[in-house]
C-alpha cells in the first residue's frame, strides 16, 4: 500500500500525507471525548494504486468505533449483522474469522454469503461463480475489538472500558448491493449513472 | 505455504476430508487462499498471518489441526545413531554478534553419499512447489517445510579450520551467494564466516555462500541450525532486495528452541538418504536463551471481553493443545466455571507474540468458534447525534434534489494546468510529491475543476443536459499547512426545461442559477441575513455579463456565472455551461441561526396593494441596483419588489432596456389610502431618476 505525499518546501516541519483508511478517527475521537463513544466517520480516503474496475486512488471508507464498559466481542458481532442484514438483506449469511490486525484483539475477517449466487459458489447458468470464485462467501472488510494497548494513548482505563471498531469500503459495499463492476463509474458522473439513483 | 494434506498426518490422526479441514482452519484463523487437488493428494494454500511464524510448516499446522479437532499432536523426537567422535572435536562455533544471531547449533556428519533423493521426499516437495536438487539439499528444505525451521548445510570439507565465526558484516563487504550473485553487505547484517572470520560464507537467516556449496562431490556435511534476530533479517533482506524462504521465517520471528530439534531431525534424514555417520552431540552456542514468559488469564475477564463464557475444560484443552500448559491459581480450584477461575500459562517457545491475557483470550475464542458467541446489540446508552452541520447539509441537499440537482462526487486529484485556469490570485495549490500522473498532480484548489470536468464528461458522452452539485471540500496550502474548506459546487449546462406536450423547450441561463441559488439563500433568510447579495462581479473565468459575486451578511460566499467562451473553447464544451461555488460554512451558521430565531408572523388583515413602473434604462444598471434604491427609501409598507417583463427592440431606443418592476406594500396597521401609495410612488420614482436615470414610459 502506498501513500500520497504533498509537496511541502524543504525544512518544513512534518510531512502531509493523504490518509489512507478512516482509522485515525478512532484515536482522534478517544482524544476529544471519555467513554462512552460510538460513532460512525465516513470520508475520502487515498491509496496510490493505478486505477482498475476494483481501485481507485480515492474511495470512501466508514469507521465505526464503539467503547463503554459493557461492550463485548457479543455486541459487536451482533451490532455488524445488524447492519449487513440492514443492507443486504435478511437472507444473508454472515461469518467471522480469526484475523489479525494491529491495532485489534481478537481482529476478525467477516464474510458474508455470496450475494450473487446465495452461497451456493455456482453461478446461475452453472459453472463457479466469478465473484465469490466458488467459496460461497465474500470478504467484506476487517473489524475486532479494541487493543487494550491503544486505550493508553487516549488515557481510557483499559481494565474498565472495551469496545470494537470496523472500518468497511462504502464504495465497494455499493458495488456488491447493486452489482457494479466497475468503482470507476462513481466518480465519472455520467447523468445516466446518477438517474439510476434518484 | 502449500500444506500438503497427507504430510499433516504424520503428525496428527485427522480423519475430516481436506476440504472440511480447510473450512475449520479458516475459522480458527489461518486464512486459506485454494484448496487443491494434485497428483500428490490435496494440497492447502495457507495464507499465514505475518503474527504467525510457527504456522510456516506442517508442524505447526498440524498443532492448530490438533486443537480444533481434539486430537493428539504426535511430537518429533528424532534419535539418530551416532558414532563415537564427537561433533565438538570436529567443529568450533563462535558467535561475536549476540544481538543478531540468539543461537546456532552445528552437527557434522561424515562420509554421505550425495545422490538424487527417494520418490517419496520428492513427490513431498514437489507438492510443496520445492524443486529436487539432492538429497542432502532436499532435506534441508523439507525440515524447513516440516518444522518451519530453515537451515542450511555446508560441505563441511570447504569451511576452513572447520571454524565458525558469526559477526557483523564489515564496511564495503562481499559475499557471493549460493544464487551466484556478488552482494554488498553492510554493517547491520549478521555473517556465517570461517576460520579467522575473514571470508563469508553465508548471509545469517538469509541465504548460504556459493563457496562452501553442497554438490555431487561432497563427503562430509556440516549442518547449521540457527536463530537470527527477525529485525536485523527483514532490514537485511529488504536491503539486499533479497526474499528467501529462511528470510521469510526468520524475519517472522523463528522458535529458538527449535533450532536443535530441526538440526537433529535433518541428520536422522540424511544418515537416512545418504548414508555416512553422525558425531556424537551438537555444537550448541545459544547467548538467546530466555526462560518462558508466565501469562495468566482469567474467566472474568474472558467474559468482559468477549461477552459469553467458555467452559474450563475448553479453555484448558485449547490452550494446552496449543503449547500454553495453563494451570488453574485461583483459590476455587477445583470448582468447575468458577467466576474466579484464573489460569497460569508458560508462553512457548513458537508463539512470542503471545504477551498479554488479551492474546489468550484471543486463541481461546478462536479455537473454541466465534459463532459460539451469540451476537446482540448493544445498549444505548445517548441519543443519536450529528456533526453539528448535518442537520444544515441534508435541508441544502434536499433543497438541491428538488430543484432537479444531482447530488455527484468526484476525485480531487486534478491536473495543474486545469487547476490553474480556476485558481484565484495569490493561492497556493496543495501539490502532491509522487502523483501517479500529471493528470492527478494536484488536490483541486477550488471545486469548480472537478465539477467543469463532470460537464465535459457528460458533453464527451453524449448528454447534454445535466443538473450538478457537489457537496466536498477544495485544498490550499497556507504557510505550508494544509486548509480544507467545506464548499458547495454547481455545475449546469444543457436545458433547463425539456421540450414536452404543452411546454416548449428552454436553455439553462444564468437567471435559473441565480435563481437556485436564492433558493438557498432562503434557507438563511433570517434576523442576521436576508438571503444572497449579489455583486456584479466575478472572476475572469465567468462571462462579464453574467456572473455575481454572493454575499451573505457580511461575508463573501462565493461567485456564479457562465463559463466564458475562451475556456470553454479551451475545454472544448460546445454549449453554454454555468458554474457556482459558495463556502458552505458561513452558510450553514446563518441557516442554523435562523431556524433557531424563527417564529410566527401573523398573516396581514389588510389587503396589499401593487404598483407597475415600466422603466426605460440604460444598459448595464441592473436590476439589484433598483431594487437597492427602493429598498433604500425604508418605506416599511414594501412587502416585496420583483422583475417582471424585460424588453428591448422596438419602440426602446439603442443602449436601453425597458424593465416591468412590480412593486408590492401591504400595512399592518390599516387599509393603504390611495393618496398614501401615490407618494410612496412618487419617492419611487424621484430615486430611481435620480440615482439610476431611469426613465418612466408611458404605458
Amino acid at each position: 500500500m502506498d501513500t500520497f505525499y504533498i509537496e511541502l518546501p524543504k525544512g518544513a516541519p512534518t510531512p502531509l500525507l493523504l490518509r489512507t483508511h478512516t482509522s485515525p478517527m478512532q484515536i482522534r475521537t478517544m482524544q476529544k471525548q471519555k467513554p462512552p463513544v460510538r460513532v460512525i466517520v465516513p470520508g475520502k480516503v487515498y491509496r496510490r494504486d493505478n486505477p482498475d474496475a476494483t481501485h481507485s486512488f480515492m474511495f470512501h471508507q466508514v469507521e465505526g468505533l464503539a467503547v463503554d464498559t459493557d461492550i463485548s466481542f457479543c455486541d459487536f458481532t451482533g451490532t455488524i449483522e445488524y447492519f449487513v442484514k440492514q443492507f443486504f438483506g435478511a437472507s444473508v449469511k454472515t461469518r467471522f474469522r480469526p484475523s489479525y490486525f494491529p491495532f485489534t484483539e481478537p481482529s476478525v475477517e467477516f464474510d458474508v454469503s455470496c450475494i450473487f449466487c446465495g452461497g451456493s459458489g455456482t453461478a446461475a447458468g452453472g459453472g463457479v461463480c466469478s465473484k465469490c470464485k466458488g467459496a460461497g462467501w465474500i470478504e467484506l472488510f476487517g473489524a475486532g475489538m479494541v487493543d487494550p494497548a491503544v486505550y493508553g494513548f487516549v488515557n481510557y482505563d483499559a481494565k474498565k472500558v472495551s469496545g470494537f471498531a470496523f472500518g468497511m469500503g462504502i464504495d465497494r459495499l455499493a458495488m456488491l448491493r447493486y452489482g457494479i463492476d466497475d468503482i470507476q463509474i462513481f466518480f465519472q458522473n455520467d447523468v445516466r449513472f446518477l438517474k439510476q439513483f434518484p | 505455504m502449500k500444506v500438503v494434506y497427507n504430510w499433516l498426518k504424520d503428525f496428527v490422526d485427522a480423519t475430516a476430508p481436506p476440504e472440511e479441514l480447510a473450512s475449520r482452519l479458516a475459522l480458527a484463523g489461518t486464512n486459506i487462499g485454494s484448496l487443491e487437488n494434485g497428483p500428490h493428494g490435496a494440497v492447502i494454500d495457507a495464507e499465514i498471518g505475518s503474527n504467525r511464524p510457527d504456522c510456516l510448516g506442517h508442524y505447526g499446522i498440524a498443532r492448530e489441526v490438533a486443537a480444533i479437532y481434539k486430537l493428539p499432536l504426535k511430537h518429533v523426537s528424532p534419535k539418530p545413531a551416532e558414532s563415537a567422535a564427537k561433533s565438538s572435536d570436529a567443529i568450533k562455533v563462535e558467535i561475536q554478534a549476540p544481538e543478531l544471531c540468539g543461537r546456532f547449533t552445528a552437527r557434522v556428519i561424515r562420509n554421505v553419499k550425495i545422490q538424487p533423493s527417494p520418490k517419496w521426499l520428492k513427490d513431498r516437495l514437489e507438492a510443496s512447489g520445492v524443486s529436487s536438487i539432492s538429497n542432502v539439499v532436499d532435506v534441508s528444505n523439507y525440515v524447513m517445510l516440516e518444522l518451519g525451521h530453515a537451515l542450511h548445510a555446508f560441505d563441511y570439507d570447504k569451511v576452513r579450520d572447520h571454524k565458525i565465526v558469526v559477526r557483523p558484516a564489515k564496511p564495503k563487504e562481499k559475499v557471493r551467494t549460493l544464487d551466484g550473485v556478488e552482494r554488498q553487505l553492510d554493517p547491520g547484517m549478521c555473517m556465517i564466516s570461517d576460520g579467522d572470520g575473514s571470508r563469508s560464507i553465508g548471509i545469517g537467516g538469509i541465504m548460504g555462500g556459493a563457496e562452501t556449496e553442497i554438490s555431487f562431490s561432497t563427503k562430509n556435511v556440516l549442518i547449521e541450525c540457527a536463530w537470527f534476530d527477525p529485525v536485523a533479517v527483514r532490514r537485511a533482506s529488504r536491503s539486499l532486495k533479497l526474499h528467501t524462504e529462511a528470510s521469510l521465517r526468520f524475519g517472522r520471528g523463528a522458535d529458538p528452541e527449535m533450532a536443535e530439534l530441526a538440526s537433529r531431525r535433518s541428520a536422522e534424514l540424511i544418515l537416512e538418504l545418504a548414508g555416512g555417520e553422525l558425531l556424537a552431540g551438537v555444537v550448541d552456542v545459544y547467548p538467546g536463551k530466555r526462560a518462558p514468559e508466565k501469562i495468566r488469564v482469567t474467566r472474568a475477564e474472558i467474559l468482559r471481553v468477549m461477552g459469553a463464557d467458555v467452559p474450563d475444560k475448553q479453555i484448558e484443552a485449547s490452550l494446552s493443545a496449543l503449547g500454553f500448559a495453563p494451570v488453574r491459581v485461583d483459590h476455587n480450584r477445583g470448582a468447575e466455571g468458577s467466576l474466579l477461575a484464573a489460569w497460569e500459562c508458560a508462553q512457548p517457545s513458537w508463539r512470542a507474540e503471545v504477551e498479554r491475557e488479551i492474546d489468550l483470550i484471543e486463541e481461546i475464542a478462536r479455537i473454541y468458534g466465534l459463532d459460539k458467541f451469540p451476537p446482540r446489540l448493544p445498549a444505548a446508552r445517548q441519543g443519536a447525534a450529528r456533526l453539528p452541520q448535518g442537520e444544515a447539509e441534508t435541508r441544502l441537499r434536499q433543497r438541491l434534489i428538488g430543484l432537479g440537482y444531482r447530488e455527484i462526487v468526484t476525485i480531487p486529484h486534478v491536473a495543474e494546468e486545469r487547476d490553474a485556469l480556476f485558481r484565484p490570485a495569490g493561492v497556493s495549490p496543495a501539490r502532491l510529491s509522487n502523483p501517479l500522473s500529471e493528470e492527478a498532480g494536484v488536490l483541486k484548489s477550488t471545486g469548480i475543476v472537478t465539477m467543469a470536468a463532470a460537464l465535459e464528461w457528460n458533453l464527451n458522452h453524449g448528454q447534454r443536459d445535466a443538473r450538478l452539485f457537489e457537496i466536498g471540500r477544495h485544498y490550499r496550502l497556507k504557510e505550508n499547512r494544509p486548509v480544507e474548506t467545506s464548499v458547495l459546487t454547481i455545475g449546469a449546462t444543457g436545458e433547463a426545461r425539456e421540450k414536452s406536450l404543452y411546454e416548449s423547450p428552454r436553455d439553462y441561463s444564468f437567471a435559473d442559477l441565480k435563481g437556485a441559488l436564492d433558493e438557498i439563500g432562503q434557507l438563511a433568510d433570517g434576523r442576521d441575513a436576508q438571503g444572497f447579495q449579489w455583486r456584479d462581479e466575478g472572476p475572469e473565468w465567468l462571462h462579464p455579463g453574467k456572473r455575481g459575486k454572493i454575499q451573505l451578511g457580511n461575508v463573501e460566499l462565493g461567485m456564479a456565472g457562465q463559463l466564458t467562451r475562451r475556456i470553454a473553447d479551451l475545454l472544448k464544451l460546445r454549449q453554454g455551461v454555468f458554474l457556482a461555488e459558495i463556502e458552505l460554512a458561513p452558510l450553514y451558521s446563518a441557516m442554523q441561526s435562523a431556524k433557531t430565531a424563527q417564529r410566527y408572523v401573523p398573516l396581514p388583515r389588510f389587503p396589499s396593494v401593487q404598483r407597475d413602473f415600466s422603466l426605460l434604462l440604460a444598459e448595464g444598471i441592473s436590476f439589484a441596483q433598483i431594487s437597492q434604491s427602493i429598498r433604500s427609501l425604508n418605506i416599511q409598507e414594501i412587502t416585496s419588489i420583483e422583475a417582471v417583463d424585460l424588453f428591448r427592440g422596438k419602440n426602446v431606443p439603442a443602449g436601453k432596456y425597458s424593465l416591468l418592476v412590480r412593486v408590492t406594500f401591504q400595512s399592518r396597521e390599516a387599509t393603504l389610502t390611495d393618496a398614501q401609495i401615490n407618494h410612496f410612488e412618487d419617492k419611487i420614482i424621484s430615486i430611481l431618476k435620480h440615482r439610476q436615470g431611469a426613465q418612466l414610459r408611458a404605458s
